[in-house]
């Protein structure tokens, strides 16, 4: 019976060209939504690797403040916000903060032609840690021994990163680095931390490592920090800690960001051209299914001679209903072995660097969603037909 | 023997209505539209014996058709039953009607019927395509040689719109014999065809029927194809007249 039916739908491939088309063109746009939503839903599931609640990013402007002073009008900053009640741990940072639209990324080898991690650079002095909950896996974090000047200074490098230089599954600690970042070029790998996405859930996962900015330095990490707070601290904390700062210092202005604020705003900013995209679908869905349902309509009272001699050949009611949703399946199926040849081809080529999981993923959605529209579409159209009372249908002509 | 479903609660045949392969008893067809009623088929009694080659006959809207498509069990009769080698079908299923049309009963009809989109091979294979325990090899012979009955060996690969009219109801035949069923019905079998083309095709049904023994019920307007049957069953408005 499927032979039949695929026999029937090839030979009427002409008059069902179009609705092919539409079928392959659905595909071929579903499976590029899925990819992108796929991909998106993979890294919103992939673990941040820190934990934004209860820390806030406070900006400092020195403002007119002589550049020569603001280290240590700084100073007293930190010493201040250090002791509050209600601060846990204060750390220095630079621009690329957890969810703000800002990254630094470079490239790190362990010696020319070697295997290279691409990924983000991060500032960091020996408090990220407790402030941002981030899980050192290998090695040790920053402290005082690094703040002595060293050929290699000390770097921590995340675990996506330690995979990516060492391959072979041998332990990065101790290992020398380089990166082309200006002056140093050498470092030395002190430690392993876990994943650490700044870039926020949407991102992608990628290689990163951290560069020690020491309590005494005066040039970097001068305007960023990042504070965590107790738990259900709100609106009184913050008004201390501006307050603290303008008696500090005037001239300097400060802005408080609390992280799980930014992460809706970049949330929001993220997910709308997915958001947008599904409803593109949505309304391409909507075409498709129009456009099948007209198609077995008019098949259908086309074909109610044919209908009626199948009837007369032995067809039971149920067997018409099957004939029609089989025709649309297998029709579906020839659109969707068109769409594959060009979906097959993103893994193929490995377009965008995705991982192949998720094209397959999409194309198992893309199928599946277009398998089941088709069947809904055939249901009413399916009954109509096994109703066609096969005496009146063949009388007809 | 019986390949058709049956029931227990059935009086088993009795030996005379065993003969007959169709038994029509009291067969009325009304037509029910919302402003008139038509009375298609008015108490008609008729039994077609096995291995007969009957034709009726009877003006346009006597009801001929009316009278194959209840023999056929394409359709209901308003009241009065219809036995199949004296079994009554009145209390049958779906199913266990489109059964015994599968098994029992090859249809001709005069517009051939045929589906345009298949070749004239897998026209053939239809019937068997509805019947359970056929594999694709024996539908495939069985069809072939359906085909070679009626003198179409050559054209199995042609589609339906590059035959002739007499070719294609030749198809419609091997369509019909290609389930070997005990009983074929033709509507106006010749009506769309000239009248070489109506000769060869009545020559055909003779043959099956002497032949092959098959029991053929045949509409026609043509007295003289008429006159080869075995017997003649006139109808005029509904009802029988002879
Ligand atoms: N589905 C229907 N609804 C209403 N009336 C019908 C229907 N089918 C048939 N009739 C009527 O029943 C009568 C018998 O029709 P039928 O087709 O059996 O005649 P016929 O003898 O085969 O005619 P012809 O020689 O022209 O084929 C006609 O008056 C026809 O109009
Ligand atoms: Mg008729």
């Amino acid at each position: 019976m499927i032979r039949h039916l695929i026999t029937l739908m090839w030979n009427r491939k002409r008059a069902n060209g179009l609705l092919i088309v539409e079928i392959f063109l659905a595909f071929v746009v579903l499976f590029s939504v899925g990819s992108v939503g796929v991909y998106t839903w993979r890294n919103y599931q992939t673990p941040l690797g820190f934990d934004y609640q209860d820390v806030w990013e406070i900006d400092l402007n020195p403002g007119t403040q002589p550049r020569a002073e603001q280290f240590g009008t700084l100073q007293r900053i930190l010493q201040r916000l250090r002791s509050t009640p209600g601060i846990v741990s204060v750390s220095r940072s630079v621009s690329n903060t957890p969810f703000a639209f800002s990254e630094n990324s470079t490239t790190l080898d362990t010696g020319e032609g070697t295997p290279q991690g691409y990924g983000d650079v991060y500032d960091a002095d020996a408090e990220l840690p407790e402030v941002m909950g981030l899980r050192i896996v290998a090695g040790r974090w920053f402290d005082r021994r690094d703040d002595a000047v060293s050929r290699r200074p000390p770097v921590v490098i995340t675990e996506l990163m330690q995979r990516a230089l060492f391959p072979d599954g041998q332990s990065a600690i101790g290992k020398t680095v380089r990166a082309s970042l200006g002056k140093p070029e050498e470092f030395q790998v002190i430690g392993v931390s876990g994943p650490y996405r700044a870039g926020g859930e949407l991102s992608e996962p990628r290689p990163g490592f951290f560069l020690y900015v020491s309590p005494q330095d005066t040039a970097r990490a001068m305007q960023v920090l990042l504070v965590r707070v107790r738990p259900g601290a709100g609106a009184a904390l913050e008004k201390r800690i501006t307050n603290d700062v303008r008696a500090i210092n005037a001239s300097w202005e400060m802005g408080v960001n609390p992280l799980p604020t930014q992460r809706l705003a970049q949330l929001k900013v993220n997910l709308a051209p997915p958001v947008i995209l599904g409803m593109v679908c949505i309304f391409l869905i909507v075409n498709v299914a129009l456009g099948l349902f007209g198609v077995l309509w008019l098949n259908i009272s086309r074909r109610r001679g044919e209908i009626g001699v199948r009837r007369a050949m032995g067809a039971t009611a149920g067997n018409i209903s099957l004939q029609v949703l089989g025709e649309i399946l297998v029709l579906t199926t020839f659109g969707l072995g068109l769409g594959l040849l060009v979906a097959a081809q993103f893994p193929l080529l490995g377009v965008m660097g995705v991982q192949t999981g998720v094209y397959l993923t999409a194309m198992l959605l893309a199928a599946g969603l277009l398998y089941l529209l088709a069947t809904v579409c055939a249901l009413y159209p399916s009954r109509l037909a096994a109703g066609i009372q096969p005496a009146v249908a063949l009388r007809e002509e | 023997m019986n390949q058709f479903p049956t029931s227990a609660t059935q009086p088993a045949p009795t030996v005379a209505a065993a003969e007959a392969v169709i038994q029509l008893t009291g067969i009325e067809k009304v037509y029910q539209t919302k402003t008139i009623e038509t009375v298609a088929l008015n108490q008609v009694n008729l039994s077609i014996q096995r291995g007969e080659f009957v034709s009726v006959m009877g003006p346009s809207g006597c009801g001929k058709s009316t009278l194959l498509s209840i023999m056929g069990l394409l359709d209901e009769p308003t009241s009065g039953t219809v036995a199949i080698d004296g079994r009554s079908v009145t209390s049958y299923s779906d199913r266990e009607l489109a059964n015994l049309r599968n098994h029992k009963i090859g249809f001709v009809f005069q517009s051939y019927h045929l589906i345009n989109d298949l070749s004239v091979l897998d026209n053939v294979e239809l019937p068997l395509l509805y019947r359970s325990g056929v594999s694709g090899k024996e539908r495939r012979q069985r069809a072939l040689a359906a085909l070679d009955t009626v003198g179409l060996s050559a054209r199995t690969r042609h589609f339906p719109s590059q035959l002739s009219g007499g070719q294609r109801q030749r198809v419609a035949i091997a369509r019909a014999l290609a389930g070997r069923p005990e009983i074929i019905l033709a509507d106006e079998p010749t009506g769309n065809l000239d009248s070489v083309m109506g000769e060869e095709i009545m020559d055909l049904l003779l043959t099956l029927n002497r032949q092959q023994g098959a029991t053929i019920v045949m509409v026609t307007h043509d007295e003289q194809q008429a006159l080869k049957t075995e017997r003649i069953i006139r109808f005029f408005d509904g009802s029988q007249v002879n």
